[in-house]
């Protein structure tokens, strides 16, 4: 049985929809240009923006134009139910003693609102809900709703970048264990002021059309959108199939990418040894290819380790779409969907000299017969996955899974619960040495010491997969971040509190400690979070994909947040919580 | 410019979190990159840009010209005395 995806939805810079978005992808027109509808004051920036109101994606789903529903949601539930109506299950039948799933990737989740918000609901208790509305969680779980999902078990994703693509890969995963019948899997992100700004700092965006693999390349534009599809084991030989995936960590630096590209190097590696294909079997790459200088040139030295001399086309098409981050795994996706199905390649839009470190892009190929795309989604933090998409299911993994043998066994586990003195002093520099920890928030500290003292006692020095569960990620540095924003303007904002912003922060800075190149996720789905990464814990060991795994869970407060709580006449959340457990295999 | 390079050298060792460093392992002329020196990576670079405009108004807008103006207190200073806006 393969993995069959029998169903897709888009909504992105080039098109509201499938049809629109191939339109764009063969006229080699881009949805880049000046900024219409995020509220910014970089004006000089370029962005793929969806080409729509809020009001009017409202009015397309049929709810009240006054309820503040983030555009992360409206885009996702919009491009969800366009996935159902094209996979031809109409809802009141297909969930029929079906279990279904949505998972969604994303990073900025409900942000668009809450920085629009965030001034007047510290003086305004009537405004508090919109806040409840903030987490990723939440915001997949809205969409399920409007999407007409309700009862469906929803999850959320979180790998900066790669976040779709590892939604993607979670669903496959739970297909093949059979946890679930039908997955509606993808990512969704709607253009914020705080990431722009985050990027901004970074000094990554360029300010004309970003140039991916380009000589002259200076950096990125940021998009939006949001893609779906639908995802279901099928016996049938033909159709559209995940036939391979993997998900790597580069375990190098949070935002910067190895110059061999190693994460990215696994990826595609392990990808294609699952899909039983090799190199010269892939006929297209749906490259990363952000336009900055590192990922370029790092993902192209990946290519080449992977594919030597024979590299078939490859192309961004971030040069349409703009860099749709959490969404990018997911559009791309249903980008080399619509190129498999229509017999073309997309063209690398903005190309002109080529750069002795990078690979040549192609301009676009027309009438070309695919069999097998390559398509790769890269993150902050190095989560690097990679997919295969396939017209034949293929023979399956290569690799012998030993699924009766193995049982999990807890081998240790370790708790900080408040910023004690462990967090400075002693304990601190005996997990931490003081070049480490400077730049390290409360919450890093914590998750560290904790999975370093778990690891320690396991008697593991480097697992092979690290799974973080976190409800609301990294709220002291957001929190800063998006303060400094509203109070002082969007200039001078500092680059290292947006690193550190990201829900995949604590996974990657622990998997850059313990050198873990192995799999590498992050859970956000509220309260269920741990639980959803114990799932994955179990689901790696039992399948043979690894034999120790760092799990952790791990989430702060900060004052303001505590008086939210407070304000809402809710339980008021723990300054700190972090416990770490390590997983392994045992033979029975 | 005895003046700027000490008032850089708390600035900086505020912005990049350095309160570990001692004033005096950390002189004018210590690279800031680098293994011999004190480690800074292109997070750094970029905090010490912010840094540049936030206090002096220099606006720097492609890190890259940075590298050679980062390379120690005493570099970053001479370029201060000659750019500053305030």
């Amino acid at each position: 049985m393969g993995i069959a995806v029998t169903g897709l939805g888009i909504i992105c810079a080039i098109g509201n929809d499938a049809a629109s978005v191939l339109g764009s992808l063969k006229a080699k027109q881009t949805g880049i240009g000046p900024m219409r509808y995020l509220q910014s004051n970089h004006k000089e920036l370029p962005v793929g923006e969806v080409k729509l109101s809020n009001e009017e994606m409202k009015q397309m789903l049929g709810v009240d134009a006054n309820a503040v529903i983030s555009r992360t949601v409206l885009m996702g539930a919009i491009a969800i139910r366009q996935a159902l109506d094209n996979s031809n299950l109409t809802n009141s039948k297909f969930k029929e003693g079906k279990r279904v799933v949505v998972i969604s990737g994303t990073t900025v989740g409900g942000m668009d609102i809450t920085e629009q918000y965030f001034m007047q609901i510290k003086e305004d208790n009537a405004l508090l809900p919109i806040l409840e509305k903030h987490d990723c969680g939440s915001s997949t779980r809205e969409m399920a709703d409007l999407a007409g999902l309700n009862d469906a078990e929803v999850c959320t994703v979180s790998t900066a970048c790669s976040s779709a693509v590892n939604a993607i890969i979670l669903g496959a995963e739970m297909l093949q264990n059979n946890e679930a019948d039908i997955v509606i899997a993808g990512g969704t992100e709607a253009l914020s002021r705080f990431h722009l700004n985050g990027f901004n700092s970074l000094m990554v965006l360029d300010k004309e059309c970003c140039r991916p693999f380009d000589k002259d390349r200076a950096g990125l534009n940021l998009g939006e959108g949001a893609a779906f599809i639908v995802l279901q084991k099928r016996p049938e030989s033909e159709g559209i199939f995940i036939r391979g995936y993997a998900n790597r960590c580069d375990a190098f630096h949070q935002t910067a990418s190895s110059e061999n590209g190693e994460g990215a190097y696994l990826a595609m590696s392990k990808t294609l040894q699952m899909a039983g294909l090799r190199p010269q079997d892939i006929q297209y790459i749906n490259a990363h290819g952000t336009g900055t200088p590192n990922n370029d040139s790092s993902e192209s030295a990946a290519i080449r380790r992977v594919f030597g001399r024979d590299i078939p086309p490859v192309s961004s098409t971030k040069g349409f779409t703009g860099h749709t981050t959490s969404a990018s795994g997911s559009i791309e996706t249903v980008i080399c969907i619509l190129a498999l199905q229509n017999r073309f390649v997309p063209a690398n839009l903005g190309w002109r000299e080529q750069d002795e470190a990078c690979i040549t892009p192609t301009q676009g190929i027309d009438n070309i017969s695919l069999e097998n795309i390559l398509c790769n989604s890269f993150g902050f933090g190095g989560n690097d996955s990679a997919l295969v998409i396939s017209k034949e299911q293929g023979a399956g993994s290569e690799e012998q899974e030993d699924k009766s043998i193995n049982f999990l066994v807890q081998r240790a586990e370790a708790t900080i619960l408040s910023p004690s003195g462990e967090l400075d002093g002693g304990t601190l520099r005996k997990y931490i040495s003081s070049g480490e920890a400077r730049r390290m928030t409360r919450l890093m500290k914590a998750a560290t010491i904790t999975s370093l003292k778990a690891l320690q006692e396991a008697g593991v020095e480097s697992p092979d997969a690290i799974i973080t569960a976190t409800a609301y990620g990294m709220l002291e540095t957001s929190e800063k971040f998006l303060i400094d924003m509203l109070e002082n303007g969007e200039e001078t904002l500092s680059p290292t509190l947006f690193m550190q912003s990201t829900h995949n922060t604590l996974s990657s800075a622990i998997a850059i400690r313990t050198k873990c190149h192995g799999y590498n996720m992050t859970y956000t789905q509220g309260k269920d979070s741990l639980d959803w990464a114990l799932r994955d814990a179990r689901r790696l060991i039992a399948s043979g994909k690894a034999k120790t795994v760092l799990v952790g869970s791990h989430d702060e407060a900060t004052p303001t947040f505590q008086e939210f709580f407070r304000r809402m006449g809710k339980p008021v959340p723990p300054m700190l919580y972090s416990k770490s457990i390590v997983l392994t295999a045992v033979k029975r | 410019m005895e003046q700027l390079i000490n008032d850089l050298k708390l600035q900086i060792k505020e912005a990049l979190h350095l309160e570990e460093l001692s004033l005096e392992d950390f002189d004018e002329n210590t690279p800031l990159f680098g293994e011999d020196g004190i480690g800074l990576d292109s997070i750094d670079i970029l905090e010490i840009v912010v840094l540049m405009e936030k206090e002096y108004g220099i606006r720097m807008s492609k890190p890259k010209e940075g590298k050679a103006i980062f390379q120690s207190i005493k570099t970053i200073a001479e370029y201060v005395q000659e750019n500053r806006k305030k």
